[in-house]
């Protein structure tokens, strides 16, 4: 056994990095890219979401809803401060894009708005009121948790680390919705409900792309993947089945 | 980004023969305040090249002296000029501490650490060490700790005060690779047999409740395999891998500013990426690494205004002009490092490396 040993032949026998020191050009773009992706959502999902607060029908709701965009921010800066490790300037980042901006509602789902940011597809899509978010933020939060599991496994450690702290909180954004849809069933809005089940789940089940075998092969090598997206993909359909079982629901995707 | 602060060396005392334990000066105001187990990035100049490089705190995280060692490398710049020239009343330059190579303590709790240390390895170990015994008084540390013979080990004497100190709350166990030892044991190198027979007589794995391991690749494979064969989950087991991925003394990168051709419209592009090079043809008014994605590269990037850096690579060959740059710092840009979002090509011929 040789003290020295090659960085892939580390990692792709699951070893793990610690610090920025450690990473290879290749692998930093890529785990930046990673990084991104989730801040750029957490960003996006934030500012949309703020808009919706005062839609909120109660105070109950409009607590809730404040809470999501507080700490869905809070996770964004988590993870942006690791990027900030890496050089990232983290001031500038915050603002040098227009979170809030959505597509038109009609815009086909999977579509992406500009190639300046990196939030999943489904945050280029605006809110349409009160049951339209809860809907939204039911279908993405059970999405979302599905993708950090997957997260958790990452080999670079600090971010598996934070993930893992993030995650918690946005499983409860997904009860928070889920407890937000038992209310709005309780008060009539059925139909509601399921026009924007039809509108989200397209929008929510693109987000789980594929990428190219090879591509693949390299991100699993590297410990930056674990499954591929129709594997992420069928787990989240599972989470979703059952979350609409609780409630009482039944939805056919088209 | 990163900004850096002086600190100035109060001591330094040679701990083995290619060893010295640095200590600073205690610094002004919190920017030095750190937990246990997190580093210092010094930077220095090098006939004009700029390295970077981080040294593990060994010190406790109890308001003590700000210390680090550091263990000369074969051929290394940094170490071996740290070994030789380090006196006291120098300033180095250094970030604040950084790094998450450690768990919360909770002075209540009666944990059961278990650390892995080999040669230099032990540097953040020890400062974890050090203020978990001292701030969880319920608490035990067992240490494993992996050197070529009894003349490398590294604050042997600190551990052996330790135990001194911490009658019954830390224990130590080296593993030698040259000086046989009474016990078989402890001779050798800590592969998956060692780890086995460890765990067997010495360390009662299933009471442990955070390990931590420091030290080479192999040996840190090896150990966190067999911690997770017996039990421990991913949560329990923390690395902290010194590897870098910079590179040592740097050459002086081939400067083709000023003899190259600056006259057409467009230029020459090769384009180097996950070790294959691609060339073609792009107008001098695209970005680089819109060029890139053009050509059917899948060239990183994420902000593509000048801020986050992922689309970073390195010029080779050529000029080009980077027109915005909010995160590359001045000495990555002397080394030839561009924000491929923000560069346009000016030469007639541009050589990029997305793979250093
Ligand atoms: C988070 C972290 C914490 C660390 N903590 C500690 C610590 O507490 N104590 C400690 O001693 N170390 C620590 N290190 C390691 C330390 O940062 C340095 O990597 C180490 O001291 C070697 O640096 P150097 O400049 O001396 O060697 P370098 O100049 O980087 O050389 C390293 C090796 O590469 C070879 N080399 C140099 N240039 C080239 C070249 N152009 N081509 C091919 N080979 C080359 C050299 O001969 C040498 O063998 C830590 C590292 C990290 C990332």
């Amino acid at each position: 056994m040789a003290d020295e040993m090659n960085i892939t032949d580390y990692l792709a026998k699951g070893g793990r990095l610690t610090n920025p020191a450690n990473v290879p050009p290749r692998y930093r773009a890529e785990l930046m890219k990673i990084m991104a992706t989730f801040v750029d959502s957490e960003l996006a999902g934030a500012a949309g979401f703020a808009d919706v607060i005062n839609a909120g029908p109660g105070i109950k709701e409009r607590i809730a809803a404040a809470r999501i965009v507080l700490e869905k921010t809070d996770n964004a800066d988590r993870v942006l401060r690791l990027m900030g490790e890496f050089g990232a300037n983290t001031d500038r980042y915050a603002n040098h894009h227009p979170w809030a901006d959505r597509l038109p509602r009609d815009t086909a789902p999977g579509s992406h708005r500009s190639t300046h940011d990196m939030r999943l597809s489904v945050m280029n899509y605006p809110l349409e009121g009160w049951a339209d978010a809860v809907v939204m933020n039911f279908c993405m939060g059970l999405g979302v948790c599905v993708q950090l599991r997957e997260m958790t496994k990452v080999s670079y450690q600090p971010l598996s680390e934070a993930i893992r702290e993030i995650l918690p909180t946005e499983q409860r954004h997904a009860e928070l919705a889920e407890e937000g849809l038992e209310r709005l069933l309780a008060q009539g809005n059925g139909p509601a409900i399921t026009a924007a089940l039809t509108y989200w789940h397209p929008r929510v089940a693109a987000i789980f792309g594929d990428v190219g075998a090879d591509r693949m092969a390299q991100l699993q090598g590297w410990g930056l993947r674990d499954l591929t997206g129709p594997e992420l993909r069928a787990l989240w359909q599972d989470q979703l089945g059952h979350g609409l079982a609780r409630l009482g629901l039944t939805f056919q995707a088209a | 980004m990163a900004r850096f602060h002086p600190l100035t060396v109060q001591q330094v005392r040679k701990t083995i023969r290619d060893a010295v334990e640095v200590t600073f000066a205690q610094p002004d105001g919190s920017d030095f305040q750190f937990i246990q187990g997190q580093y210092l990035t010094f930077r220095r100049d090098f006939d004009g090249v700029e390295l970077r490089r981080s040294y593990s705190i060994c010190s406790a995280a109890d308001g003590g002296p700000l210390q680090v060692g550091i263990k000369r490398v074969e051929g290394g710049a940094f170490s071996t000029w740290a070994n030789d020239n380090l006196e006291p009343g120098m300033v180095l330059e250094a970030m604040p501490p950084m790094g998450s190579f450690h768990t919360p303590l909770d002075p209540a709790a009666a944990r059961n650490y278990l650390g892995f240390a080999g040669g230099s390895g032990i540097t953040p170990v020890l400062s974890i060490i050090r203020t978990v015994l001292a701030g969880e008084p319920k608490s035990q540390f067992t240490l494993v700790y992996a050197n070529r013979g009894v003349n490398t080990i590294m604050f042997r004497e600190e551990l052996e005060d330790l135990k001194n100190t911490y009658m019954g709350r830390f224990s130590v166990i080296h593993v030698l690779e040259q000086d046989a030892q009474e016990i078989d044991l402890f001779q050798g190198r800590v592969d998956a047999e060692k780890c086995a027979a460890l765990f067997e007589h010495w360390v009662d794995i299933a009471s442990v409740d955070t390990a931590f391991i420091c030290g080479p690749e192999p040996m840190m494979l090896t150990i966190a395999e067999a911690l997770r064969a017996n039990g421990l989950t991913n949560t329990q087991i923390k690395f902290e891998l010194f590897a870098s991925s910079q590179p040592g003394r740097l050459k002086q990168k081939a400067n083709a500013k000023g003899d190259a051709a600056v006259g057409a419209q467009v230029t020459q592009a090769t384009v180097t990426m996950d070790g294959t090079a691609r060339s073609f043809e792009m107008g001098k008014d695209i970005s680089i690494l819109d060029a890139a994605l053009q050509n059917a590269l899948d060239a990183p990037f994420a902000c593509k205004a000048g801020v986050c850096s992922t689309c970073k690579c390195k010029v080779l060959e050529g000029e080009v002009e980077m027109l915005a740059n909010h995160a590359l710092e001045d000495y990555e840009v002397a080394q030839g490092y561009v924000l491929s979002c923000q560069s346009y090509p000016v030469t007639d011929t541009v050589v990029v490396d997305y793979d250093q």
